[in-house]
């Protein structure tokens, strides 16, 4: 059995991806789907840069097995922006420098999408808890911290506009 | 990653079927935070992979005739979640709410963490605490045997009982009474989140009317190849009233323990005997809050 066929839906579209039992969910976004905003930082689960919202939580796809992902809805950095326009949280993160070498982004941004569609009005004890699985080496996570801050509020203003 | 045969069955009876069958050369995956980097890293290379995400029945967290009752497959997430285990068991509520990071807690699994049996697996300390069964099924038939003497057992891995067709289905423990009994977790770690624990400190403490101890539980992650158990510090406490003062007369005991345990291991011994009585501080005060009995200060 060399192949195998994961049937999934992948930033909100039905796929059925042919691909192989012995890749990582991360491989076969990567080599598969050319998702290639899912990073591969340190392959064992400690940094978070190969985050991807899997059945609504955030989880490091470098520790699932591409056939565990049968059945699953995954949205990775691509399905957040589907008309190629930033939204909320990457404009958030644009403005408020919260991108340095940017590895860790992707990640980050998808992790702070979870959170934010769960609970929409944080605080920021709570966005630097959600976020504590995602490591920055540049930034020293003031910046990301506020950006989400600033990402809800907007999200919210326009809610009640 | 070297090429296996991948099966992702739906029911346990299915699984229980292809393991037997795989037997030769199997491996289980459950939430995949170790075994998939074992995978990667060459450190494992079995010929077939049974996936256990699929199987519904694995994921329930119930409690019946006084008992907690946890489906295997019950993320750490869930469990942290779960508005009982928070209410009446904070041993289990703390080690699953302070594991791995968030991501690491959506996917890792309670029966995942006791199956694997590693040195620091924290969920596997706390169901030690607090003396925990384990259902064990495989085509052959179903056990259930307490976690103390699973960890004894020499199985397919060695490291437990579990044989190379068996599942690990439940874990059960009683359900604490919260007027009479206390349960408390602190890990001592290199940060506050993705770090794995350096000790896993886990106590229960039962007192009487009176708040003399009549059961007490102390057990410790990464201080040992399994969670090492103070049963000296217990027997001085049982028949005690329990009060801060006479929690910490059995610091020393426990600081010799730990010294003649971890006698091969000078490099460690001497922040972890060190470390283990801050720990331990930190639960005693814990416990003695929850019960009521005294507010500790330091």
């Amino acid at each position: 059995m060399n192949k195998i066929i994961v049937h999934c839906t992948v930033n909100h579209k039905p796929v059925a991806v042919e691909t192989a039992p012995n890749k990582r969910l991360l491989d076969m976004l990567r080599e598969d789907l050319n998702l290639t905003s899912v990073k591969e930082g340190c392959g064992e689960g400690e940094c978070g840069a190969c985050t991807v919202i899997f059945n609504g939580e955030p989880v490091t796809s470098c520790c699932v097995l591409a056939g565990q992902a049968e059945g699953a809805e995954i949205i990775t950095l691509e399905g957040i922006s589907p008309d190629g326009k930033p939204d909320a949280v990457q404009q958030a993160f644009m403005e408020s420098g919260a991108v340095q070498c940017g590895f860790c982004t992707p990640g980050m941004i998808l992790t702070a999408e979870a959170l934010l569609a769960k609970n929409p009005d944080p605080s920021e004890e709570e966005v630097k808890l959600a976020l504590s699985g995602n490591l920055c080496r540049c930034t020293g996570y003031a910046k990301i911290v506020e950006a989400v801050l600033l990402a809800a509020a907007r999200r919210r203003e326009e809610a009640q506009a | 990653m070297k090429p296996f045969d991948f099966y992702s069955p739906t029911t346990v009876d299915e699984a229980l079927e292809l393991l037997h069958s795989h037997r030769e050369s199997v491996a289980v995956v459950a939430g995949g935070t170790d075994l998939v980097l074992e995978l990667n890293e060459h450190k494992a290379s079995p010929a077939a992979i049974v996936d256990l995400k699929h199987i519904a029945e694995l994921n329930y967290i119930r409690v019946e005739d006084g008992r907690f009752r946890i489906g295997a497959m019950t993320t750490h997430a869930a469990l942290a979640a779960d508005p009982t285990i928070a209410k009446t068991t904070h041993l289990l509520h703390d080690a699953t709410r302070l594991v791995g990071s968030p991501q690491i807690r959506n996917l890792g699994t309670i029966g995942g963490n006791i199956a694997q049996s590693s040195v620091a697996g924290d969920g596997l300390a706390a169901c030690v605490t607090l003396g925990a069964d384990l259902t064990l099924r495989s085509v052959r038939g179903e056990r259930t045997m307490n976690i103390v003497d699973f960890l004894e057992g020499e199985g397919a891995q060695k490291r437990n009982s579990l044989a190379a067709d068996e599942l690990l289905t439940e874990i059960s423990f009683p359900v604490p009474d919260v007027k009479h009994t206390a349960t408390a977790f602190y890990k001592l770690g290199k940060r506050k989140a993705l770090a794995i624990s350096v000790i896993a400190g886990c106590m229960t403490a039962t007192v009487d009317d009176d708040g003399v101890c009549t059961h007490v539980s102390m057990r410790a992650g990464a201080l040992g190849r399994y969670p090492m158990h103070f049963a000296s510090c217990e027997e001085y406490l049982i028949g005690k009233k329990l009060s801060y003062a006479v929690m910490l007369e059995t610091l020393p005991i426990m600081h010799d323990q730990i010294l003649e345990a971890n006698r091969s291991r000078p490099w460690s011994v001497f922040y972890k005997k060190e470390g283990a009585q801050g720990v331990y501080k930190k639960l005693f005060a814990d416990i003695l809050g929850q019960l009521g009995i005294e507010e500790v200060r330091e």
